[in-house]
């Protein structure tokens, strides 16, 4: 009996030491905006005043409702400001707990498995479904008025659509409003054109491959005469841009119905793939690997080496702000491959409410303020703050008011605005989408392309057609494993 | 048959058993809300594939037997993890050769000693965020005070000491050697300073060397804290996250600098499969059980003591 003891004493110790561990946590919901959000080194004040003229109808006098976010400082003003207009004019109690982007995964994973679920809480698209499966999300049709989800934007209703079968492609139920939808457009330092003697891009016709090219060559450069290039024609970090080359060539991670990996042997995939690379490898017009794990592109930008660089809607405040980015910059489509049309990724999270609030309708009516709310959209859309971290859900908004604020220099933002509206409603020559991940269980088929070691690629070790053979089993497995998970959440 | 003769319990015996009862009580109840139940909800969890939804029903129903397990063994992300983690493990009887040479440098009378040991101490007490950090920086291929010195030295450029999968290794072991070495030290100072100094004074007799009396008195008497030490900064061993969490980009170029817990870690809290992610820690934890139950076996073949 004493052995036995002693033998669950010392695993009890092993167990709890290892189960002391831990570290920086990650966020559920991936809300790439908000990760690289954090970049941001403008300092933006909210004035209360801002939001005096915010109107609420309804009685829910008495009722709790708990909200958990994560947010910025300047957006928990704004939602705090929309909360005490809220409970004064309808009578409702509101909890409001908000968190960092890093920890809002975990502590609402542990919510759900103490079975304490706030009533409003962020999910992304790519977690409705799994929120639904495991019946988490309540359908909001008959909580919000149809002429609210019209005047949104057609991207972003449809990405938050279950129809129990495939998420986000605009069919069946709605299961949340954005807080908002962020495009990853491309930017271009004017300074660096003007010095180079280079025209700039032209917004209705974005470059192809080969112009891209020859430009990012003119703009790369050793300007103080050392012998090392310190100017470089653009920068890429490949989780975020890749997908840019890849969709505009044709090319995509998974088949039809998101259930296997195509890369091996796609000729549009990897010949996209090898074109990114080959800008580092054999073009040699972005910092190479090594320089880039010394100084990322996003700090080289901002200093002024680079010449195009990616501009998500979250960045304009920042690249506004002289003290962070003190260049004349504006905005431009990625370089076109084989489709001819410019492509990048859409971004959203979105505001739900649990199916087991007790109070449905008034938690679905204060997710309607937070998501469209005038007087709140122009304060997170820059109008009153002079920075911008936003395009306005509100549709009718965004083309008229927003715009003209911009032409009239209410709201600062680099040239071309317009290339942010193609991206979000798409034309003939810019299509914006929600990536693959987004219509999988989990992540972790990409997770492998990461960690599978695509930088031999970049460095020109090996080709990216070698590298998608290599690690295609690797991905396909991860696959598999996330549509079993997925069955196992439907059961 | 013999009945059991029966005791009257005093009163004052009675009060003095229930207060007793209450005492042990306290670390009962904690080692069984504390210890006991998360093992044995760790090993359920181990057995489902939960995603953290619908408490502990929502557990139980997604039961999926040892399905996970038999995953975990061919899964050979996790084995590259248990390589890596075992490779750092060389830094153990580096950093145990060097504190004992330092310790037994330290244990001499010189001046600013005091001032050495403390130097020695800091990273032990440094915060193992911020030290990475700091590390990083050393290692960063452009501007890494490292580099610099290479190049400074030699005029030309360093290596990429995170970028590469061999380097990264060697990066990670020299910061683990780094961070651990004040503790080894102390550990080793203690030794050094509770051997009698007569048993050197009979050697001199005898006429021994330094090294004889090394090899036949210190190390000898320093065995138990030898032993102490290897057996701590093994289970530590097979723990590292934080260094790899920050010092490297996603574990690193090909997953080359990921441990086991790194990996326990993104399968728990990155992707969300808490089934799986115990049944990782689990065999982690037979793992660290059945070498830390090797070194209790096999220590009395070479631990001494002064008894």
């Amino acid at each position: 009996m004493k052995k036995v003891l002693s033998l669950l004493l010392v695993a009890a110790m092993v167990i709890g030491i290892l189960a002391a561990c831990g570290g920086k946590e990650a966020a559920e919901t991936p809300a790439e905006e908000n990760k690289q959000e954090e970049t941001v080194g403008a300092k933006i004040e909210v004035k209360e005043e801002a939001l005096n003229d915010v109107k609420v109808e309804g009685d829910f006098a008495g009722q709790d409702i708990r909200v958990f976010i994560f947010a910025q400082e300047h957006e928990k003003t704004v939602y705090q400001s929309l909360i005490d207009k809220f409970t004064a004019q309808t009578g409702a109690n509101v909890t409001f707990e908000v968190t960092t982007s890093d920890e809002y995964g975990q502590k609402l994973l542990a919510y759900k498995a103490a079975e304490d679920m706030p009533d409003v809480f962020y999910v992304g698209p790519e977690a409705v479904a799994a929120n639904v499966n495991d019946g988490y999300l309540l359908p909001l049709d008959d909580y919000v008025d149809a002429a609210v989800v019209n005047n949104l934007w057609g991207t972003v209703a449809s990405a938050y659509r279950y129809d129990g079968k495939t998420a986000g492609n605009g069919q069946g139920s709605l299961y949340a409003l954005p807080k908002d939808l962020s495009t990853f457009a491309f930017a271009y330092n004017k300074d660096i054109f003007d010095a180079a003697g280079v025209a700039y891009p032209d917004p209705a016709n974005p470059y192809t491959w080969d112009e891209f090219v020859e430009v990012c060559k003119k703009l790369t450069i050793d300007k103080d005469g050392d012998g090392e290039i310190d100017q470089w024609g653009c920068a890429n970090a490949l989780q975020w841009a890749l997908d840019a080359f890849i969709y505009t060539n044709g090319g995509h991670f998974l088949n039809e119905d998101y259930t296997k990996v195509v890369i091996d042997g796609q000729p549009e995939f990897v010949d996209a793939f090898q074109f990114f690379a080959d800008l580092t490898c054999k073009y040699g017009v972005t910092p190479t690997v090594e320089q880039d794990t010394a100084l990322g592109g996003y700090q080289r930008w901002l200093d002024g080496q680079i010449g195009f660089y990616a501009c998500g809607t979250w960045d304009v405040g920042a690249f506004m702000d002289k003290n962070t980015f003190p260049y004349q910059w504006g905005l431009c489509g990625w370089p076109t491959g084989k489709t001819g049309v410019s492509m990048t990724r859409n971004g959203s999270v979105g505001f739900a409410v649990s199916k087991d609030s007790k109070v449905p309708e008034a938690a679905a009516k204060l997710i309607t303020l937070f998501s469209t709310d005038l007087e709140g959209q122009r304060v997170l859309s820059g109008e009153t703050t002079g920075a911008s971290l936003q395009i306005p859900n509100i549709m009718d908004y965004a083309k008229g008011d927003f715009k003209a604020k911009i032409a009239d220099g209410t709201i600062p933002y680099g040239d071309n605005v317009d290339v942010i509206f193609n991206y979000i409603e798409g034309t003939d020559k810019y299509r914006g989408l929600f990536v693959e991940t987004n219509y999988t269980y989990n992540a972790d088929w990409w997770s492998e392309f990461l960690s599978g070691g695509y930088e031999y690629v970049l460095k020109g070790e090996k080709t990216a057609a070698e590298y998608c053979h290599e690690v295609q089993p690797a991905m396909q497995a991860a696959l598999d494993n996330a549509i079993e998970l997925q069955k196992a959440a439907e059961n | 048959m013999n009945k059991k003769p029966k005791f009257k319990m005093s009163a004052m015996a009675k009060r003095e058993e229930r207060w007793g009862l209450i005492f042990v009580a306290a670390p009962a109840i904690g080692f069984v809300l504390f210890m006991a139940w998360p093992i044995i909800f760790a090993i359920l969890t181990s057995l489902t594939k939960w995603n953290g939804s619908k408490g502990f029903a929502g557990m139980m129903s997604k039961y999926c037997g040892l399905d996970n397990y038999v995953k975990l063994f061919q899964d050979t992300k996790f084995w590259k993890t248990v390589l890596t983690t075992v490779i750092y493990l060389i830094g153990i009887p580096v950093g145990m050769i060097l504190g004992l040479i330092l310790a037994m440098g330290m244990n001499r009378k010189i001046p600013g000693v005091r001032v050495l040991r403390t130097m020695y101490y800091v990273p032990v007490i440094s915060s193992l965020v911020a030290v990475s950090i700091l590390w990083a920086w050393v290692y960063n291929y452009d501007y890494g005070l490292l580099n610099v010195i290479i190049k400074t030295l030699t005029g030309h450029h360093g290596p990429n000491w995170l970028g590469d999968e061999i380097l990264i290794k060697v990066s990670m072991i020299i910061f683990m050697v780094w961070k651990g070495l004040g503790t080894s030290i102390i550990l080793y100072l203690a030794g050094l300073q509770n051997i009698p100094r007569s048993y050197y004074e009979a050697a001199m007799v005898d006429g021994a060397n330094g090294w004889q009396k090394f090899k036949n008195i210190t190390l000898p008497l320093l065995s138990p804290v030898t032993f102490y030490i290897l057996v701590t900064t093994l289970i530590g061993g097979f723990q590292v996250f934080v260094e790899v969490q920050v010092m490297t980009n996603k574990g690193g170029i090909g997953y080359s600098a990921a441990t086991i817990v790194y990996y326990l870690y993104e399968k728990a809290f990155e992707s969300y499969q808490l089934g799986y992610a115990s049944a990782i820690s689990l065999v982690l934890a037979v793992i660290v059980f059945i070498i830390t139950a090797l070194n209790f076996k096999v220590q009395k073949h070479w631990v001494k003591t002064i008894d």
